[in-house]
Formats: C-alpha cells, structure tokens, sequence
C-alpha cells in the first residue's frame, strides 16, 4: 500500500510532519496537501502533530540556517511533488551532513538546486517587473502571476524600497494579496480586501510618459527580439504597463 | 515645452550611452534603496536592459564631436530640463517601478563647470529634499572645476567620463574638442577618492567601436589600461551607430555588433578568468577573430598546455578551458573536495561538455576517442557549434567583411 502523509500546506506543518517521520524512521510513499488529489491505491495517513514556531528553532539547530534557505525556497516553487524533495533531502543531509549540497548525482540534491535557482531567478526578475499604479486613494497597487509563490519574498524587497507608502501587491494565481501600510506587511486571501482599481489624475500621465520612454530608449538599429524575449519571457508581459501595445 | 516632449527629446539623446547597469551600492533612503546586485526593470525592443532613467539634462552642446547626435553642428530639437522637472519624473518613474534609479548625463551647456553645476543641482535636490535613497548613476564633465567632481561623487553611486576613443589621433579626428587629459584626470581623482560615501559602486566608461580606425588591440589595452590605473569597475564597449554623415566617419550599412561582443568576451576574459591582452592579441594579430570566441581562440593556439585534469587543475587552468566558466570552475573545486569528478558530474554542474571535451580528462581519460583531438577537426567544430547559436545575419555579413 502507498502511505501518503498529509499536512496543512504551511511550511511550519510540513516541518513538523517530517519531524515525526523522521524521528519515527517512517519513509512516506509522498507527503501531499489536504486538498490534493489522490488515486484509488493510495493510503492517506493524518498524522496530530504539534505545530508550532519551535519546530523551526529544531531544523535550524539541526541542519543550519542555508539548508532551511534551501528548502523553504523548494516550498514556494510550484514543483508538484516538492514535499517528498524536501523530505529526501533532510533524510541524505541526515547522512552526508553539510556537503549533501555537493553531490549531485543524487536525484533530490539536483531537484534541490534547480528549484532554488527558479525561485531565486523569479523573485529576483519580480523585482524589477513588478509595475505600481497609483490609485485614487494614493495607494499603488500591482498584479503579478507568478509561477512560484514568491509574494513574500517581493514583499520584504518593496518594504525597505517604498517604506514611506501605502502599497498592494496581488498574486492573481494564488489569489491572495500582500498589503503594506508603511509599517508592517500582512498576507490574506483576496476577498478580504475590496480594491477599488481606479487610477489616480497623473497616473495615466507617467504612464504615458514611461512607454513613450520605453519606445525612445530603443536603438532601432539594434532591434533584437530574440535577445529581449530571453530577458523578459512573454509570459510576464500581461503585467507589464510598457508592453501593453505589444502583448 | 511640454514635459512629455522634453523627455521624448532628451531620452532620444541619452540613448547611445551604453552603461545602464545598478548594481554595487547599498545605500538606503526614505524612498528607495539600491541592490547590491543591481536590478533590470525592463529590456528595450534592442535587448538591451533598461534598469535606469536615462536622461540627458539638456542636448544643447558647446562641442562638435562628427559622431554625436547632439553636435553643436546638427540641425536638431533641443531642450533642457530644469532639476525640479527631473526629480518629478524620476520619483514618479521609481514609485512604480519603472527604474531602479537615474543615469543622468548632459551635453555642455555655456561651460563645464556650469554643466556641471546643473547636474549637482538636480542630485542634491533628490538627495536632500526628497530623500531619495535609489542608485545615480551621474556623468562627470571633463574639465570641470575638482571641487565641484568631489562634491557630485558624495552625492552620487557611479560616476563615469567616458574616453570615447581609444587613441589621441582618433580623439582628434573626432572629437576635437575633446582630450584624453581632461578624462585620466577625473579618473585619477575618483580612484583616489572613493570609499563606501563616494562613488560606492565605482567609476565606469565607454568608447565607441568602428567609428575610427583603431584595432581590437588598441581598444583592449586602453581597457587594460584603464582597469589597471584607474580600478574602473566596467568599461563599455559601444558598437558605432551611424546617426551623421561625415567624411570622417565610415559609411555603415550595420552597426558592428559582432566585433562589440567579442570585445566584452575579451573584457570579461580579461577581469574575470586572468588572462592578459597580451595572451589574446599581439601586433601581428591585433584583432580578435570574428569566427570564435576569444577563449576558444587562445587555446587552440595553445593545445600544448591541454588536456587539464578535471580532479587535479587548479583554478585559473580550469578557466583557460573552453565551455568552463566562473561559476562551474568553483562547483568543481568545491565538489571535488568530497568526490572525484566523472564527465557525468561536470555536465550536472553546468560544464558544456560540447566544448571543453577536446581540453580535459577526467581521471586520465578524454570523453572522445583521441583521433579527435586533431586541431582542425577542434577548430571546426567550435565555429560550427557557434554558427549554430548565432542567428544574426550581421554574422554572416561579417564573415565576408573579414
């Protein structure tokens, strides 16, 4: 029979899952979400874990703080089967101990590595592609859709950037919203904030003025799309105000 | 004037400086922040990454230089913003994130000075009345007073003079009223000087390719040069864009893009992988080879020193080899650390086997039979893998040229 363990779909509760299995030598046939899918042959198993903030206090303690960065950023891709990478890598950490990292002729080692580099690489082009517009209220407000959940991670980089102003960024994929009011962040579904997404007088002026920028700054006798679409996917073009007479 | 209209003007002016680049500063402020990395916000129709607001203050211009856009002699629209109008648009550009901050340069309006003045007006009014904290990336004009040089790098995260030409003679063909001096000079001084509350990110410049006669092996010892004396962090490489007729200029039908690339291969050759310009060029080949990159280009003319041993190598011979670069030669020293390397392992760590095969073994084997290993047979399929990956047709424009 396939044991399949299931969590909350937080990462403090897939932390305290492993916890458990771990300590109880249990090796999972997978760990999923409560809402995931499952065949007919597949043996799910609830497990009453104590979650609380201590559980992260133990994994730093016992696998160090650049192997918690590792996988929590394996926790925000949008890998289907990420639970069970996580699980086998703290398992062969377990073994190897620090230069797990390095061998990468094991398969989760290599899952590990290719994940981080997704989600380091999307957050960091989010950064640079996320576009405000100034609502009426004054708050600037943008939507992205990412293909990892890395709303956070842009978040704490617009905290220190924009600290002075009221800002909202909204996944449209994950349906939540991340709201700062010029001192603290707080993450919540969609439906708890009700937008009113009309733009302020001279936001349709800078607006204007930016893609007038964009067109200009362009060498025309250097015109490379092959190269301008390695750099910014067309995927990321629907939010993004200059490609608006492009997409 | 309409600002919409000036921006369009001085936009249009500003564009052919190359250097749009962020990174190397920290610094924070009550609206903004830089990234040490720097961060791209956008990429123009040409590829190129637009991460700054890059403006001129006004395209007026005293000099006469035959390859610029904003000579005294062109018949063209001019305008100058006034330093308020620039802190409107660039804090409003910053707040949507359009930018990471602003590149502000100037043609020489009445005197250097003055220019210079102008420049300094517009950073301190963002620094100190809006408390910008973003990255400005400011020109320093050639000539001007020091005190005033010294008062715009505190204020400012790069400072840059471009030299424009490699040599005095292509300087005086060109751009007359410009000197070499006047540039080292402002050099000099920002070596000197910066420290983490001036120029934090360092100083870079540019200069312009094919507009002059100068060969790959002047413009790469200037770059040396440069890089040397002056511990400039980059220096730019401008393929020239014919934007005026003169009878000193040379009639291009494209801009010489290939040329361009292989020289900011050779400059990363040069800063990142240890080599010297005298390992690339030399006065019998005082240009880079069109066909192949410049790596690839010296080890063939090297095969003596090859194989390397993956499991042995140092360092700095892991990055002579072909299809090995910065990041895959530190994996391998680091890994090799815990484990012998297999050919298997270098193709997970990044190594494109395709090309460094012919360079290395793995534990005293090569990963191809060894009658392979004949220089023509290399040589052929290192320019065919290229060919391959190269879908411009100034390539093969290029190819006949040479």
């Amino acid at each position: 029979m396939n044991n399949s363990y299931e969590y909350d779909a937080s990462f403090l509760g897939l932390l305290s899952l492993i916890k458990y299995l771990l300590k109880g030598k249990i090796k999972p046939y997978n760990i999923i979400k409560d809402d995931y899918q499952v065949d007919l042959f597949t043996n799910i198993i609830k497990v009453k874990v104590t979650k609380d903030e201590k559980v992260m206090d133990f994994f730093v303690s016992r696998f160090g703080s650049q192997t918690m960065h590792y996988v929590y950023y394996v926790f925000l891709s949008s890998y289907p089967n990420k639970e069970i990478v996580i699980y086998y890598y703290l398992l062969n950490y377990l073994k190897y101990g620090p230069k797990v990292i390095y061998k990468r002729d094991l398969k989760c080692v290599r899952k590990v590595l290719e994940l981080n580099k997704k989600v380091g690489n999307e957050a960091h082009k989010l950064k640079g592609f996320v576009r405000f517009r100034e609502l009426k209220s004054g708050i600037l407000y943008a939507e992205i859709n990412p293909d990892n959940d890395i709303l956070e991670l842009l978040a704490k980089h617009f905290m220190n950037r924009l600290k002075n102003e009221y800002w909202v960024i909204k996944d449209v994929r994950r349906k939540i919203i991340c709201i700062y009011d010029t001192k603290k962040i707080y993450v919540t579904e969609e439906d708890n904030l009700k937008i009113i997404d009309e733009v302020s007088k001279n936001e349709i002026m800078f607006k204007d003025m930016w893609q007038d920028f964009y067109h200009t700054i362009a060498i025309k006798m250097r015109k490379n799309d092959r190269c301008r679409l390695n750099f910014m996917p067309k995927k990321y073009w629907p939010y993004i105000v200059e490609m608006e007479d492009e997409r | 004037m309409e600002l919409k209209e000036k921006l369009n003007i001085l936009a249009d002016s500003a564009k052919y400086d190359a250097s749009c680049s962020s990174s190397g500063s920290m610094r924070k402020g009550e609206i903004g922040s830089a990234h040490i990395s720097g961060i791209c916000h956008s990429f123009s129709a040409d590829g190129r990454c637009i991460s700054l607001l890059k403006i001129l203050l006004t395209n007026v211009c005293i000099f006469d230089c035959k390859y610029c856009l904003n000579r005294r002699s062109n018949n063209i629209k001019r305008a100058m913003f006034t330093p308020e109008e620039i802190c409107t648009i660039t804090l409003n550009f910053y707040k949507r994130n359009y930018i990471e901050g602003l590149f502000l340069s100037s043609g020489i309006i009445k005197s250097p000075d003055y220019t210079m003045e102008q420049i300094i007006k517009t950073v301190e009014l963002l620094r100190y009345k809006y408390h910008f904290g973003g990255y400005i990336h400011a020109k320093a004009i050639p000539g001007a007073n020091m005190y005033l040089l010294k008062k715009l790098g505190s204020l400012v995260d790069r400072m840059s003079a471009n030299v424009e030409l490699p040599t005095e003679d292509g300087l005086k063909l060109l751009a007359p009223d410009k000197s070499s001096d006047k540039v080292s000079k402002i050099m000099q001084y920002v070596k000197n000087s910066q420290n983490k509350n001036f120029v934090p990110a360092g100083q870079s410049t540019q200069m312009i390719i094919g507009a002059s006669r100068e060969t790959d092996l002047d413009i790469m010892q200037k770059a040396e040069d440069m890089y040397q004396n002056y511990k400039l962090k980059r220096v730019f490489y401008s393929a020239y864009i014919p934007v005026n007729q003169d009878k000193c200029l040379p009639s291009l039908i494209t801009p010489p893009l290939k040329r361009e690339n292989r020289l900011y291969e050779t400059d990363w050759l040069l800063r990142y992988y240890g080599f010297k310009v005298s390992d690339l060029l030399d006065d019998d080949n005082p240009n880079l080879n069109i066909l192949v990159d410049p790596k690839a280009s010296w080890a063939l003319k090297h095969l003596d020193e090859f194989p390397k041993e993956i499991n042995k190598a140092s360092y700095q011979d892991l990055l002579r080899v072909p299809g090995i670069g910065v990041k895959s030669a530190k994996r391998i020293i680091k890994s090799r650390q815990y484990f012998r390397l297999e050919f298997k392992d270098l193709k997970r760590m990044g190594v494109v086997l395709k090309r460094s095969k012919y360079f290395i073994t793995c534990n005293g084997k090569f990963d191809l039979n060894k009658e392979f290993l004949k220089k023509e047979f290399i040589e052929a399929n290192l320019v065919l893998g290229e060919k391959a990956n190269s879908s411009s047709n100034i390539y093969q424009l290029e190819l006949f040229h040479e």
